[in-house]
């Protein structure tokens, strides 16, 4: 699938902003299932000075300066991505989940060295004996690691209620745990946090979902959203989504931007500005499929 | 008075009951109840004093450091803990010093190796020469720090050591600093007070001196920032360190700043000034990684510098050390020191650290199990603080993982967390006991190395701390090492600064935010200033020791005034007035000390203290003193008792003010900053005139017996009226005297034309032959005041009027104030303190952080 996107985050501010510095996270990265065949970050009003670069994790980052009053800001980063669909996994055949975390201690080499930066304890993502008792509850002894995340994945969607404004960023996992709701990110946080604390390597994708309106009324502008899941490392066959907001694999519909150890690694504006005053910030994202390209 | 006692009588004393602890090394005897050689001098130069003058030498130690403001602030439970220091020093032979410095030279490249290595090509963890979860599971390593490259792979310029003696008197590293290491400062500090407590065995001693060291690092970042400014970054006045940041910005020349003075443009650093952005290549990190950068990193609010971290990886500015650094403070690395000494610099590690056991590791995970009673148990990515700690605590295992069970729970969850360690029975040193003898005590050294031109250097002296009870230090003391040397050492003074500051005599390059605090130190000062003498007026007054101008003035004026001002709140007046003064005499304390209430005298006077901390280095010791001795409110407190105390009390702190001003007025250099200190000055005092004159003059009391003259008291006019005069007081008259005579430095209109004579020459105000909008609100009141006729003001008064004019006139001299600080605000402070804001996508609704 070809899909256009458009993402605009419009900060507007009290008083005049002399300079504001933003770290943006916008531009989604090329991988195994997605080309990404053009990616734009426009700001009004323009930025004197831009500069991107590759983070430690292989995001496209870019730091951005605008100077000179202004009361509005608005970023827009628009990006046509190219998904296919994920490879079928039997998520049975994959190892114990005991034997990943004991192979993880002794192989150090390319991937498996990537992997073990995903296994402990991030800024976002603490985890305690709740969280531990609950993965075990659902990682049986010898349970297959993928089968293992699927039946997390799951369980979370079944268990937990989607609502908004109840939590923030700063929404610790044993909290969403206790209370069963939240809403994307919480729920990717609660499952790599479950994850991590079996050992087992985790780490936070955002990115878009494409949604659909309801049959005969038309797409509403800007009613897409930015999305998070999280995706677990299984030996060869590397790093397998799953989205336990929608209980799903993420394949055609999910578009990636970038991953990290949660989501302070991802987060996808971040500002630090000079004046302002208070601020209100309105994020409207469209996610458009386009016509197939056609040739071989 | 006592019989002196002879010599030999003392050295028995001073030995007296001094007996080495089985199992352990002792420093000053050896294993024959000898003293060791190293040591013969200076018990023989201790014997010679009497017990006496060894308690004093002790206590004048203390009052030094008590002078001198040294704390230390515990970083858990943030309370100041006075520093403490035993004068009789730790001495070192030159053959142990060598040893020691040659391993910890060695230990740093080492260090500074695999810092260099984690932060870039990893291959440490690639080739298992440190396991992966070692570094990855540390709060420490920061992903965002890879691909800062340090210039020459230098990422860390200066390091602490903390070491301790075993009982075969073998040294072992017990834990390295790399972040920013702490206690330099007090260790210079200990080096001035202990010479001067006992000068004669300091200067019979052949010891290094401290001096050279600083130099030769001093020159290393010289070299480094060689190009632009160089600064010293601290997290402010308020920090446990923060004196010692303060003494290396004055040692090496260096502004001391705070994040908001630092500011990134495209890929570079620079600091705000009053003239506006200057280069900044070198920064010495003396704040927490993590608080570097609040775009990259997790820096709590008003803290870091948003880009630094690109502007590092940019290559464009020097950090030192190197954020992220703590990575390799690990306990848990030690256990791979000696493999990673021998892949990176082919050497064999020659300083050892204590036997470890990383529980990340099963095998060693079980060991610890099951000898948990005997092993120190300790969090392997969580520093100790030497600073705070005496040696036995240090040594300690964490509380929270100190009996089995927890530290079941702790390793199931996180077992790479933690580390188990051999404990070491610390030698023990000689320590100076209340009564004046010599008693063993367990220690720990601190040993401090930096990068130099010549490759890493050890400073040639550190830090003891000791335990113990009944110690004249106290039982978390510190001591000074006296680094003995074979070779004759030439003395070197460590007071005067190493570089001369360039010379010049303009400061345009003021920080903005130093500016602020001077500004905002004006402020509070001539608040306390009013308050003060408005506070004394009434006191005198109510309690019918005075009465202005002969007549007296009724208790709801004096109340209302105090209302005005906030001394006393609405109902606080209410209940005087109903009860008359007498009734609320022994509430005196509290309503002008009310703890919490910004606008009692004692919120005035914490102002002061917290602004006057802020900008410590640009005042005088003898304004420091003063100002600590107006603000120490709980004292204050203690003494207001009752009326006549509280009027003594109230002199007393009118005689300081006046001192400090005068201090003030006298010995700053007529800079910037004393100009917006002075501008801060006027604009209180012509908002405090303001405020009087509506309450007295046109409020609803206007008219009242009294008023007038108590006006010109609390304007400090009525001596100069009364010499002018000759008479009672009339309106027409005073108002002059109060409002339009320039001539007159507690009027109006002279603070107008003061504030009006700084902005004309303040460096962001237009100068292209147009007044900027500051300058030309100021000419506008000024002239305004100057045209005022105050026959015509006072007349409408007289036919019973109600002096709408003068109200009128007031309330623009208000507004024009308000104006006035408004703009300056806007024009030189505004762009110092900057916030988060967050595009968050992810639906959560209150993010905005």
């Amino acid at each position: 699938m070809l899909y256009e996107v458009r993402h605009e985050t419009r900060f507007q501010y009290e008083w005049p902003v002399a300079i504001s510095h933003q770290l943006l996270k916008l531009r989604p990265r090329r991988c195994t299932r997605q080309n990404v065949l053009e990616t734009a970050v426009t700001l009004s009003p323009q930025p004197g000075f831009q500069r991107d670069w590759l983070d430690y994790f292989g995001n496209v980052v870019e730091f951005v300066t605008v100077q000179g009053s202004h009361s509005e800001l608005v970023v827009t980063s628009t990006s046509q991505v190219e998904v296919i669909a994920a490879s079928a996994v039997m998520l049975e055949m994959s190892p114990p989940w005991e034997d990943v975390v004991a192979q993880l201690g002794t192989h150090l080499q390319g991937e498996w060295l990537g992997a073990n930066g995903f296994r402990f304890e991030s800024p976002f993502i603490r985890f305690d004996p709740t969280i531990q008792a609950f993965a075990r509850e659902i990682f049986t002894p010898g349970r297959p690691v993928l089968d293992g995340a699927r039946a997390l994945t799951a369980h979370i969607h079944r268990n937990f209620s989607y609502q908004g404004g109840v939590t923030d960023i700063y929404t610790p996992a044993s909290e969403v745990l206790r209370d069963r709701r939240g809403v994307c990110q919480d729920f990717a946080h609660l499952a790599i946090a479950a994850l991590r604390s079996l050992g087992l390597p985790a780490r936070y994708v955002s990115g878009y979902l494409v949604t659909h309106p309801p049959p005969g009324k038309p797409k509403l502008q800007g009613a897409d959203e930015s999305h998070a899941w999280f995706s677990v490392w299984c030996p060869e066959l590397g790093w397998v989504d799953f989205d336990p907001t929608n209980n799903l694999m993420p394949s055609l519909e999910h578009i990636t931007v970038g991953w990290g150890r949660d989501y302070g690694d991802v987060s996808p504006v971040n500002g630090f500005i000079f004046g302002g005053g208070h601020h209100q910030v309105a994020v409207a994202v469209d996610v458009h499929p386009l016509p197939e390209r056609m040739g071989p | 008075m006592s019989e002196p006692l002879h010599r030999e009588d003392h050295a028995a004393t001073l030995l007296a009951g001094y007996r080495p602890l089985a199992g352990r090394h002792d420093e000053l005897m050896g294993g024959d109840g000898k003293l060791r050689p190293q040591w013969r001098a200076l018990v023989s130069a201790f014997s010679e004093m009497s017990p006496e003058l060894r308690h004093r030498a002790a206590t004048a130690a203390a009052g030094q450091l008590r002078a001198n403001d040294i704390a230390y602030i515990s970083s858990d439970t943030h309370h100041p803990r006075p520093w403490r220091l035993d004068v009789f020093p730790f001495l070192i032979t030159p053959e142990d010093w060598t040893q020691l410095a040659r391993g910890l030279v060695q230990r740093a490249r080492l260090l500074n190796a695999i810092v260099g290595d984690l932060y870039g090509p990893q291959q440490t963890l690639a080739r298992g020469l440190i396991p992966a979860p070692m570094v990855f599971a540390s709060p420490e390593f920061m992903p965002n720090c890879a691909g800062y490259r340090a210039r020459d792979g230098e990422f860390l310029q200066f390091l602490a050591f903390d070491l301790g003696r075993g009982p075969d008197g073998k040294w072992f590293v017990l834990s390295q600093r790399t972040e920013s290491p702490a206690g330099v400062g007090y260790a210079l500090e200990n080096r001035l007070v202990t010479s001067r407590s006992i000068p004669e065995p300091f200067t019979a001693h052949n010891l290094h001196r401290l001096a050279s060291f600083f130099r030769r690092f001093a020159d290393h970042f010289a070299e480094i920032g060689d190009q632009h400014r160089s600064v010293v970054l601290t997290g402010g006045a308020d920090q446990p360190d923060y004196f010692e940041h303060a003494l290396m910005g004055r040692y090496l020349g260096y502004p001391v700043v705070e994040s908001a003075d630092l500011t990134v443009r495209e890929s570079r650093v620079f600091m705000k000034t009053l003239e506006g952005l200057e280069r900044v290549d070198l920064v010495i990190r003396r704040i927490p990684s993590e608080h570097a950068d609040p775009l990259e990193l997790r820096a709590p609010q008003g803290m870091g510098i948003a880009g630094l971290l690109h502007a590092a990886r940019s290559g464009n500015v020097v950090m030192a050390n190197a954020i992220g650094s703590g990575v390799v403070e690990s306990a848990a690395l030690e256990t791979r020191l000696p493999h990673l000494a021998q892949a990176l610099l082919g050497e064999h590690l020659s300083l050892p650290g204590l036997t470890t056991w990383w529980c990340g590791d099963a095998d060693a995970r079980a060991h610890v199990l099951a000898h948990s009673d005997r092993l120190t148990m300790l969090h392997a990515f969580r520093p100790r603080h030497l600073m705070t700690a005496g040696a036995a605590e240090f040594m300690a295992s964490d509380a929270d993982i100190a009996d089995l069970e927890a530290l079941r729970r702790a390793l199931a969850l996180h077992p790479q967390n933690y580390v188990g360690v051999e404990p070491l029975q610390l030698s023990t040193v000689p320590c100076l006991t209340a009564n004046g003898t010599l008693r063993p005590a367990p220690m720990v050294m601190r040993v401090y190395v930096a990068a130099t031109s010549d490759g890493y250097q050890v400073m040639h002296g550190g830090l003891v701390k000791v335990s113990g009870t009944d110690l004249s230090g106290g039982e978390r003391t510190s001591k000074d090492v006296w680094v003995l040397s074979d070779v004759r050492v030439a003395p070197e003074t460590l007071l005067k600064p190493l570089r001369a500051a360039t010379l010049k005599r303009s400061d345009r390059d003021l920080a903005s935010k130093t500016a602020d605090d001077l500004f905002w130190l004006g402020r509070y000062l001539e608040r306390a200033d009013a308050s003060t003498r408005l506070l004394r007026s009434l006191f005198l007054h109510l309690s019918g020791e005075a009465s202005f101008g002969n007549v007296p003035v009724a208790l709801p004026i004096l109340t209302g005034l105090m209302n005005s001002f906030g001394h006393l709140s609405e109902h606080e007046t209410a209940r005087m007035r109903a009860a008359g003064f007498r009734g609320v005499e022994n509430e005196i304390s509290n309503l002008l000390f009310e703890p919490g209430n910004a606008d009692s005298l004692a919120g005035i006077l914490g102002n002061v203290a917290r602004t006057a901390d802020q900008v410590r280095e640009r005042l005088s010791a003898d304004a420091l003193r003063l100002i600590e001795r107006l603000t120490n409110v709980q004292r204050l407190r203690f003494r207001a008792h009752g009326i006549s105390e509280t009027v003594a009390l109230l002199n007393e702190l009118n005689d300081l003010q006046s001192a400090l001003s005068g201090l003030i007025h006298e010995n700053m250099t007529r800079g910037y900053g004393w100009r917006f200190l002075d501008m801060g000055r006027r604009i209180e005092r012509a908002r405090y005139g303001i405020t009087v004159m509506k309450t007295l003059l046109v409020g609803r009391e206007r008219g009242a017996a009294g008023v007038l003259g108590m006006q010109l008291e609390l304007a400090d006019s009525l001596i100069t009226y009364r010499s002018r005069y000759k008479t009672e007081p009339e309106l027409a008259a005073a108002l002059d005297l109060i409002l339009a005579d320039d001539s007159n430095p507690r009027s109006l209109i002279f603070q107008f034309a003061a504030m009006r004579d700084h902005m004309a020459v303040m460096p962001l105000e237009t100068h292209d032959g147009h007044l900027s909008r500051a300058q030309r609100n100021l000419v506008g009141m000024h002239t305004e005041l100057l045209l005022a006729d105050v026959d015509e003001l006072a007349s409408s008064a007289s036919r019973g009027g109600n002096l709408g004019q003068l109200r009128r006139l007031l309330d623009r001299a208000e507004e024009s104030i308000g104006k006035l600080t408004d703009l300056i605000t806007q024009t030189y402070f505004s762009h110092s303190i900057g916030h988060r804001v967050t595009g968050n996508v992810i639906r959560s609704q209150d993010d905005a952080l």
